[in-house]
């Protein structure tokens, strides 16, 4: 019989084929290009008006970043895809065999249930892959209207992106292999998204716990790195996830394992990769790979609050949906905890809105706490945590660098002939290539049935 | 024979089995079927009876629909792709669930002679039939299963010996007699 790995490149070839021969890959590749460009077109046009084109005020968007201004509306086409296209992809790659009987076949080789999944996974990752040219042509038009690319951020976007990929093919794989139908399997990873939504939900109304939580679904993912941050322990998160996903995916493929079994080994699965989840969540590490610093502090404030070394504990009466919590935590907490990991922060409210708890005697104080000393503020940007900080700790806060100032990078230009190419031309290309790809008599064997 | 059940290692090693109502790679043309499944599962590394794709090709008469796809073919022919498959498979022993099911007669000899070929060959061709009168034209040994129940397993001549010591009167050599007398 052949070796596993051998056997592997077939399989692949074969999945390969498969993806190729899916109605749904094709439908998924023809609805990126206007999905993009819908997005791409007004990202550009409205980037292009606050820069001074069409007689708006020149210079109001002389601080715009590509990177939020561009990117980050253009790539968001792709997680509605992710949501709502590429499971359907992904489930009719892994139900399509079961359903076929062609799994049954397959499974008559020594090769793991792992090795084979991964194979439908590694052609999956690709076909998204594939799925993800239009924002690469958005970015090549961008560039030819003479606009700014930073790679790093793009990079990280686009990383953002293939694990909310990855993970969605995960689930859906999951679904799939456990289900008897594919319907089945597409409700059940709606459902999963959907309830991913809901946590997101909660987590902006009751906050604690829920944040943390939130700050791992594919949402909170992806915007994290649509704004250029990528976390440590997001990204183990992410891949744990999807490897945990694959597994229960192999496990329920093997259908001559009784059942008692599978649930035995989907259990220990869903133990181990638990656990590795919870210790990931204790990565600090993170990188900001925007221009603009949007997820750090100016280089000189950070390499000062790094020569603190004492705990800070930041206490602040502000309920979950206050706005002044959001802005606190956006503009202020969330850059510092990349700087001071050993940073606590514990909100305390009595409702969620705040509305009513206004005339309460501590509500709105935010408390710091430095080496015993303390100090109450109530505003809540980025420059007035940084001074009271300084002013706890007795440093003296650092002079702004002007090299390190971002300047923006104003484009006013509108998106000419974007139109043409992710309405017309795409669509064109992906039909074509839909017709031209269908199975056809190009195997090993010659038309006289001889091998090659 | 083997008289110990099959570990699972043992069992994919030794038996293919053919399953029945199968469309396995609907979108994939028959010819890149046989090629995936001589690629795929190997050939035999001992034995004879290993074929290749342009045999079973032949043999089936599979050359007209080398360029259609799998989940475009009658029931026939689909049963004529996938025992193609099921014969290039390299383990000694092929398990065919009704081979014949949805053939005509011509198709249904073409394939027993087929089969035999490759049994002659070297190969163990075990096959799940229900109409036993196939059953009795196509195949040497015997086992008959009825309510889950081994009935009886042998040549025709040791079934008809164990039926006439169980019946009052002799099935003689008819297979279908000699079941009808066992169950």
């Amino acid at each position: 019989m052949r070796s596993p790995e051998g056997a592997w490149r077939w399989i692949l070839a074969k999945e390969w084929r498969a993806l190729v021969a899916s109605r749904a890959w094709w439908v998924l590749l023809l609805a990126m290009g206007p999905l993009v460009g819908m997005s791409f077109i007004a990202a550009v046009r409205t980037y292009a008006e606050l820069s001074g084109m069409n007689g708006t005020a020149v210079g109001v968007g002389e601080a715009f970043s590509p990177l939020i201004g561009v990117w980050a509306p253009t790539f968001s086409a792709c997680e509605i895809a992710a949501a709502f296209m590429l499971p359907f992809v992904a489930i009719r790659i892994v139900a399509g065999d079961r359903r076929s009987g062609a799994l049954k076949l397959e499974l008559q080789h020594s090769m793991p249930s792992m090795a084979r999944m991964t194979a439908k996974a590694v052609v999956l990752l690709a076909g998204w892959t594939i799925a993800l040219l239009p924002p690469v042509v958005a970015i090549m038009m961008w560039r030819s209207y003479g606009g700014s690319i930073y790679p790093p951020e793009l990079l990280a976007v686009a990383t953002g992106h293939m694990l909310n990929g990855a993970l969605t093919i995960a689930l859906a794989a999951a679904a799939a292999a456990v289900s008897e139908h594919p319907s089945t399997a597409a409700i059940l990873t709606l459902t999963v998204t959907v309830g991913t939504w809901v946590i997101s939900f909660i987590a902006a109304v009751q906050g604690g716990i829920w944040e943390r939580l939130a700050s791992y679904t594919p949402t909170s993912m992806v915007a994290e790195f649509q704004h250029g941050l990528v976390r440590l322990d997001v990204m183990l998160v992410a891949a744990t996830l999807t490897v945990l996903g694959l597994t229960l995916a192999a496990i329920w493929t093997r259908l001559g394992i009784a059942v008692d079994r599978r649930i035995y080994e989907s259990t220990a699965a869903g133990a181990l990769a638990a656990a590795v989840m919870f210790a990931s969540a204790f990565a600090t590490a993170s990188w900001d790979a925007s221009e603009n610093r949007a997820n750090s502090f100016s280089r000189a404030d950070e390499a000062a609050l790094r020569q603190i070394h004492e705990p800070l504990r930041i206490e602040a009466h502000l309920a979950a949906e206050d706005p002044r919590r959001v802005d606190l935590e956006r503009r202020a907490l969330s850059k510092l905890r990349r700087v001071m990991p050993r940073l606590q922060v514990q909100y305390i409210a009595a409702t969620t809105t705040g509305l009513f708890e206004q005339t309460a005697s501590q509500y709105g104080e935010i408390w710091y706490e430095l080496g015993g000393r303390r100090a109450m503020s109530r505003a809540t940007t980025a420059e007035s945590v940084l001074e009271t900080i300084f002013a706890l700790a007795g440093a003296v806060p650092p002079a702004e660098i002007d090299r390190d100032v971002f300047r923006g990078h104003p484009l006013a230009v509108p998106p000419r002939g974007a139109a043409a190419v992710f309405y017309g031309v795409w669509p064109a290309l992906v039909v074509a290539g839909g017709l031209l790809t269908r199975p056809a008599s190009n195997g090993l064997l010659t038309r006289s049935g001889s091998e090659r | 024979m083997y008289s110990a059940p099959l570990s699972p290692a043992e069992r994919v090693a030794t038996v293919f089995y053919l399953p029945d109502s199968i469309a396995p790679w609907p979108e994939q043309t028959v010819r890149w079927v046989l090629d995936f499944t001589a690629g795929y599962f190997g050939r035999a590394q001992t034995g004879s009876y290993a074929a290749t794709p342009s045999d079973v090709i032949g043999r089936l008469d599979l050359e007209p629909l080398l360029d259609s796809r799998i989940g475009t073919l009658s029931k026939g022919q689909r049963k004529r792709a996938l025992l193609a498959v099921g014969l290039l498979t390299p383990q000694p022993i092929l398990l065919a669930d009704e081979p014949f099911e949805g053939l005509d007669l011509r198709q249904t000899r073409e394939i027993a002679q087929t089969l035999r070929h490759y049994a002659a060959a070297g190969r163990t061709m075990v096959l799940s039939i229900h109409q036993i009168s196939d059953a009795a034209r196509m195949c040497d040994r015997f086992v008959l299963l009825s309510g889950g129940r081994t009935r009886g397993e042998g040549t025709l001549d040791d079934l008809a010996r164990l039926a006439a010591s169980r019946a009052e009167v002799s099935a003689g050599t008819d297979l279908e007699e000699i079941f009808l007398a066992l169950t």
